[in-house]
């Protein structure tokens, strides 16, 4: 059967095609004219129940729609390339500003060009691009605002959850896509972990391992990123006995999951949403997440009564109670995971960074490279912490 | 041996354990004479469907029926078209692969990137405890288990089994066969349901096991590498299930090489394991290789010639023509 290997071929030939070829976006469709109370835009780059990024943003729409009368939401959700190739922002919003929405949020660094593009055409509507910095660095029409949670202090606290649990003295950062924002995430993770490991534990921070592989994208696509659950996988095999999760989706607490069911000694610290522990909580140490309801619900208010102005918002978390979701914008929830003696050392360390007492982002502190980036006596500014260049020092893994 | 090599061999065995399904299926399928090209499509639509009726029930074992159970459906459509029908199994299996690659797009789009339950490792008391083949058999996922199990099973029911006999007699003289008394259309119609029911559970084992969750085009590709490896395997559950394994260390390698080259592109690591499938489907194919054994001393022409040449059912393909 000679044609039917011909056919093989082409098949596997049509595949590796596809995979050497990259995705590319396409046109818009056409808007139509109406108006009503206070509609306010979400658009998510994945589906609002991922136990993820996406998901805290849409419980952040919700909790306007709760907490203010006549609130409504116009929702779009996985907005990618992957997901919806024929949609763009400028059509989403197109549509949404059709429909009434007088503020838009668009919830991803994917979005950050784009959503220049749709505030230059529509003036009258507020933007808010979520974790850009197009308003700190003046591009921004008076029209488009930033909000970011301050997570760096969560992802500190993460990271000193994960050292405080190691035992093989490894741990594994599962990573998105490389800027400035994920570096500075992982490398708060990995500051974090060094300070409880050498605090705590007593032990030489310079023999922790931290490990970080990037897939390429927020999630997992198919041909395009690395498959986060064969990197997890890869991860556990390699030693690794804690991942963090710095992606959308829950693939590294999922795969830390079905190993503990077979009695692997492994943990994970799962990313972004309050609720993400669920898929395996005797396994989950905690998880830093994203509470945007306050922020969202601020702005929206501020945008209704005309009050709203242009600003860069780098919220930071409630410190007394970090799950006071009417206040935090950043929290961090303990897993089941966390024996109690870690626990006793995890809460010292957040009173101390509470208290001002600890600073991870204190030098010295070398970038990958080994280049000094902060001193020795000398802490790192808020510009130096968001505009990370780099990874540092004793972070295995590619900075860029 | 290092825990580190321990560790990989035991998650290269899991990424190849359904591939391991889905060759044991086709080989099923082919050994009677029939070709379901349809596997890449087949595959993703059962494992979004496996997906979201897991998602929805919370239940696998449902979850890897209803997969099954699309999977036999398409292998339905590709016998009946070619029993019944008499067209080219090739031409409607690959409208098949094309319908089910889109259809699970459209069908699942309100199912992407969703944590939905997964099928557990679960350590074999005894067993597990083992040096080295402890870690690496018995503390596997259960799809291992089934993969390694049904491997040894389909070598068991096609070259020791009686009905076995009678399969293979379809797929390699159906004429013969069929004046012996065997039924030749009901043995095809059966061997390609089963066949089909596994690809199914095979793109189940994927979105509920290996490869977790559903997204648009989750499993594509594997299917066309199902089909590669079947041939590479000559037919027979253990050498494609050898061949399926060797596709899962080049992904393996695929995974450390990007982390040992972190400046090369994702892609380029993403394509290693198709180059190698290539290379692969010509040297077992290809009429060169016969020149190259050919040259070799002669008493290593034979087992050259075992290892590297492949020949399949002598009926593979084809109609039976009653009467």
């Amino acid at each position: 059967m000679k044609g039917m290997k011909g056919w093989v071929l082409f098949g596997v030939l049509s595949v590796l095609a596809l995979t050497l070829a990259a995705c590319a976006p396409a046109a818009t469709p056409e808007p139509a004219a109406e108006a009503e109370p206070f509609k306010f835009g979400l658009v998510l780059v994945g589906p609002r129940n991922d136990r993820g990024w996406s998901q805290a943003h849409y419980e952040g729409g919700l909790y306007v729609e709760e907490n203010m009368p006549g609130a409504e939401m116009i929702l779009f959700e996985l907005l990618n390339p992957a997901d919806k190739p024929e949609a763009t922002l400028e059509g989403v919003v197109d549509d949404m500003v059709a429909d009434g929405a007088k503020l838009i949020f668009t919830t991803s660094d994917e979005f950050e060009e784009d959503t220049l593009g749709v505030a230059e055409k529509y003036p009258g509507i507020t933007f808010i691009n979520v974790s850009g910095d197009d308003a700190l660095t003046g591009e921004a029409p008076a029209n488009l605002g930033n909000i970011m949670g301050r997570m760096e202090d969560m992802k500190a606290v993460a990271g000193c959850a994960a050292a405080l649990a190691t035992q093989t003295g490894h741990i594994g950062y599962l990573g998105p896509l490389i800027n400035f924002e994920t570096r500075r995430l992982t490398a708060s993770a990995y500051l974090g972990a060094r300070y409880c490991y050498e605090n705590y534990r007593e032990l030489n921070a310079d023999d922790l391992e931290f490990t970080v592989t990037w897939i390429g994208f927020w999630f997992n696509i198919p041909g395009v990123t690395l498959d986060p659950t064969e990197v997890t996988t890869n991860f556990f095999d390699t030693g690794v006995d804690v991942v963090m999760s710095g992606i959308d989706t829950t693939e590294g607490i999922d795969v830390a999951g079905q190993r503990a069911a077979a009695d692997e000694v492994v943990w994970a610290v799962p990313y972004d949403f309050e609720g993400a522990c669920e898929t395996a909580p005797f396994i989950c140490l905690g998880v830093p997440y994203f509470n945007w309801g306050p922020a969202y619900l601020e702005t929206a208010a501020a945008v209704n009564d005309g009050s709203w102005k242009q600003s860069w918002d780098w919220n930071p978390p409630y410190w007394e109670d970090l799950t006071d979701n009417s206040r935090t914008a950043a929290g961090w929830v303990n897993g089941e995971g966390l024996a109690a003696e870690l626990q006793a050392h995890l809460n010292d360390f957040i009173s101390g960074l509470a208290s001002g007492d600890i600073n991870v982002w204190s030098g010295p502190i070398n970038l990958q490279d080994g280049s000094e980036y902060i001193a020795a006596g000398a802490v790192a500014s808020d510009s130096e912490i968001w505009y990370l260049p780099q990874l540092l020092e004793g972070m295995e893994g590619p900075s860029e | 041996m290092s825990d580190e090599l321990i560790g990989i061999i035991a998650s290269i065995l899991l990424q190849a354990s359904p591939l391991i399904i889905a060759v044991c299926g086709e080989t099923l399928t082919e050994r009677v004479g029939v070709v379901n090209l349809s596997l890449d499509g087949s595959m993703l639509l059962s494992a979004m469907t496996g997906f979201i009726a897991a998602y929805k029930t919370g239940n696998l074992a449902f979850g890897f029926l209803m997969a099954a159970a699309v999977g036999a459906f398409f292998a339905l459509i590709v016998a009946l078209a070619s029993i019944r029908l008499r067209q080219s199994q090739v031409a409607v299996g690959f409208v098949l692969t094309l319908l089910g690659d889109d259809l699970s797009a459209f069908l699942g789009q309100n199912f992407t990137r969703l944590p939905g339950p997964t099928v557990q490792k679960l350590a074999i008391p005894g067993l597990a405890d083992i040096p080295i083949l402890g870690p690496i058999l018995f503390q596997q996922n259960l799809i291992v288990y089934f993969a390694i199990l049904l491997t040894f099973a389909t070598w068991w029911w096609l070259f020791k089994s009686r009905p076995g006999l009678r399969l293979r007699s379809v797929g390699e003289r159906p004429e013969a066969a069929f004046a012996r008394g065997v039924d030749v259309n009901r043995v095809r119609y059966l061997y390609t349901l089963i066949g089909g029911g596994l690809v199914g559970v095979a793109g189940a084992a994927y979105s509920l096991g290996v490869k977790i969750g559903w997204s648009e085009g989750h499993t594509r590709g594997l299917g066309w590498i199902a089909l590669a490896i079947v041939i590479f395997g000559g037919w027979s559950p253990i050498r494609g299930a050898l061949g399926a394994i060797l596709f899962g260390a080049t992904k393996a390698l695929a995974t450390v090489l990007q982390r040992t080259f972190p400046e090369v592109s994702v892609v380029a690591f993403n394509a290693l394991p198709w180059l190698l499938m290539i290379l692969v489907l010509l040297v077992v194919s290809s009429d060169i290789t016969d020149r190259l054994i050919a040259l070799s001393p002669r008493p290593m022409q034979r087992p050259l010639r075992r290892l590297l040449k492949v020949s399949p059912p002598k009926a593979l393909g084809t109609e039976l023509v009653e009467g």
